[in-house]
């Protein structure tokens, strides 16, 4: 076994840097530094870093599973092979929320039915509580069905009652992941003690540390006459916010943003947060 | 779109088995056990093995092994924790006994070697062919069973009194047994024997 590398044999094994659509402004929001002439431009990279392993957290209702699922459908209807491991939702019941937002992002449901496979680990204990059982029906699925892309649904359903063990549980699909070559979104779940704008989520910063990035979707409620001034919106009304906290893969947008989930269930990025107000607040 | 509802891999107990089968490969050879007189030890490494398997392929926790198991957690620790150097060191004579739990380090030792090699991950379980020429014929296990304690060389008249009543293949034991020539020496050779007969 290979114990040490020198540096320059990695460089056959270094993935190339691109972006996997997400079918939102989050392509445009992580970019690479390119070098043109004397100058060096920014380029969106088009997508979450190829080969990445992504944190999506947040706040219950934020918009996680939105996100997640709109990234599977924009990947199958680009025809690329999804592996959706659904952990909290039953599988008939993702079927319809895939197919409404398909028509809505007017992707073509027939490609998108063909391109997805879904294991249901919400209704079976042994693959929702054996991490080997599932990794191992995940390998079968990555490699019969070759799917590039993996979403977890979430990650934080497989260490729901031992968050002790979420370091250990995480590195191992995150390894995994890597190891099937895998663009892999995790989605993870806040507890009630955390501050909803940061990465921390259930197992402390476990899934933050390990994983390549976090993408952290709020929510904040308008429920007096400060934020009506501030944010322009209705007393009662809900302003959604999402932000790249971090990536190790390549450049990305800092700035807290604000999106909308349209009445079809799709993820809308609008603005920047501090140019949403400057338009809006009084 | 296709849906997955069921495990396509990693049984725990098949795991488990393969471990414990390796425990028995590190020990000799479950010939070996039986010609030492130490078949005690096998409840140890099933349970060892399970550990093992638990604690590092499902992710338990100690609490969880416990439960699944009806041990207690400081068992299912000592056996996780063990130090397997130790335990190696005292089966190849180097050290005296070591204060930490024996079949927990085997059974380490032998899902170490399990791993290394790729093995634990394989569909079949594979038995070795001394294994095979006991574990294949289930008579050999009740019959083990049935002289637990007995103390070898061993006479006609006490397997008689031990084994009476037992048909094995269709034969029955005490005409097997007027057949042999005594006294005999260990248990694996009353097997070999008793299997010629059949």
């Amino acid at each position: 076994m290979v114990e040490y590398y020198e540096l320059r044999e990695l460089e056959t094994k270094a993935p190339k840097l691109f972006g996997i659509p997400t079918g939102t402004k989050l392509d445009e929001m992580f970019y690479k530094i390119e070098k043109e002439g004397d100058r060096y431009v920014r380029k969106p990279l088009g997508g979450i870093p190829h080969l990445s392993v992504m944190n999506l957290t947040g706040v219950p209702d934020s918009g996680k599973s939105v996100l997640a699922e709109q990234f599977a459908i924009t990947q199958a209807n680009l025809g690329y092979k999804v592996l959706f491991v659904t952990v909290e939702s039953p599988a008939h019941f993702l079927y319809t929320a895939l197919k409404q937002k398909s028509e809505a992002l007017n992707a073509n449901f027939e490609k998108v039915e063909k391109n997805i496979v879904v294991i249901d680990a919400s209704e079976n204990d042994e693959l929702r509580e054996n991490p080997k059982a599932l990794m191992d029906t995940m390998a079968y699925a990555i490699k019969e069905k070759k799917t590039t892309n993996t979403i977890i649904d979430s990650i934080t359903g497989l260490y729901e009652h031992k968050e002790v063990m979420a370091r250990q549980i995480v590195r191992q699909f995150f390894n995994f992941l890597k190891k099937f070559r895998q663009t892999g979104i995790f989605v993870s779940q806040k507890r009630s003690a955390q501050a909803s704008e940061t990465a921390e989520a259930a197992g402390g910063l476990a899934v933050a540390h390990i994983v390549d990035g976090t993408i952290v979707l709020d929510k904040k409620l308008i429920e007096s006459r400060w934020d009506v001034s501030l944010y322009g919106l209705p007393i009662g009304s809900v302003l959604r916010t999402i932000r790249i906290d971090g990536c190790r893969l390549t450049g990305h947008d800092s700035q807290t943003w604000v999106f909308e989930i349209t009445e079809f269930g799709t993820i809308d990025i609008i603005a920047p947060l501090n140019e949403y107000i400057k338009s809006r607040g009084k | 779109m296709e849906i997955i509802a069921k495990p396509k891999g990693g049984n725990v107990d098949k795991m488990a088995e393969k471990v414990f089968l390796e425990c028995l490969n590190i020990l000799g050879g479950l010939r070996k056990l039986v010609e030492y007189r130490n078949l005690t030890w096998l409840p140890s490494l099933a349970e060892a093995s399970y550990v093992i398997v638990l604690k590092n392929e499902a992710f338990k926790t100690y609490a969880e092994i416990a439960k699944e198991l009806g041990i207690t957690e400081q068992t299912a620790k000592n056996i996780a924790t063990a130090d397997e150097t130790k335990v190696k060191k005292y089966l190849e004579g180097e050290l005296e006994k070591p204060n930490e739990h024996v079949a927990g380090g085997i059974a380490k030792l032998a899902y170490k070697k399990l791993k290394e090699e790729g093995r634990l991950d394989e569909e079949e379980v594979v038995i070795g062919n001394e294994e095979m020429e006991v574990l294949d014929i289930d008579w050999a296990v009740h019959v083990l069973a049935k002289i637990k304690g007995l103390d070898f060389p061993v006479g006609k008249d006490e397997l008689m009194e031990r084994l009476k009543g037992m048909i094995i293949k269709g034969k029955k034991i005490e005409d097997i047994l007027e057949s042999l020539e005594y006294p005999i020496k260990t248990p694996a050779e009353l097997l070999h024997k008793i299997k010629e007969k059949l």
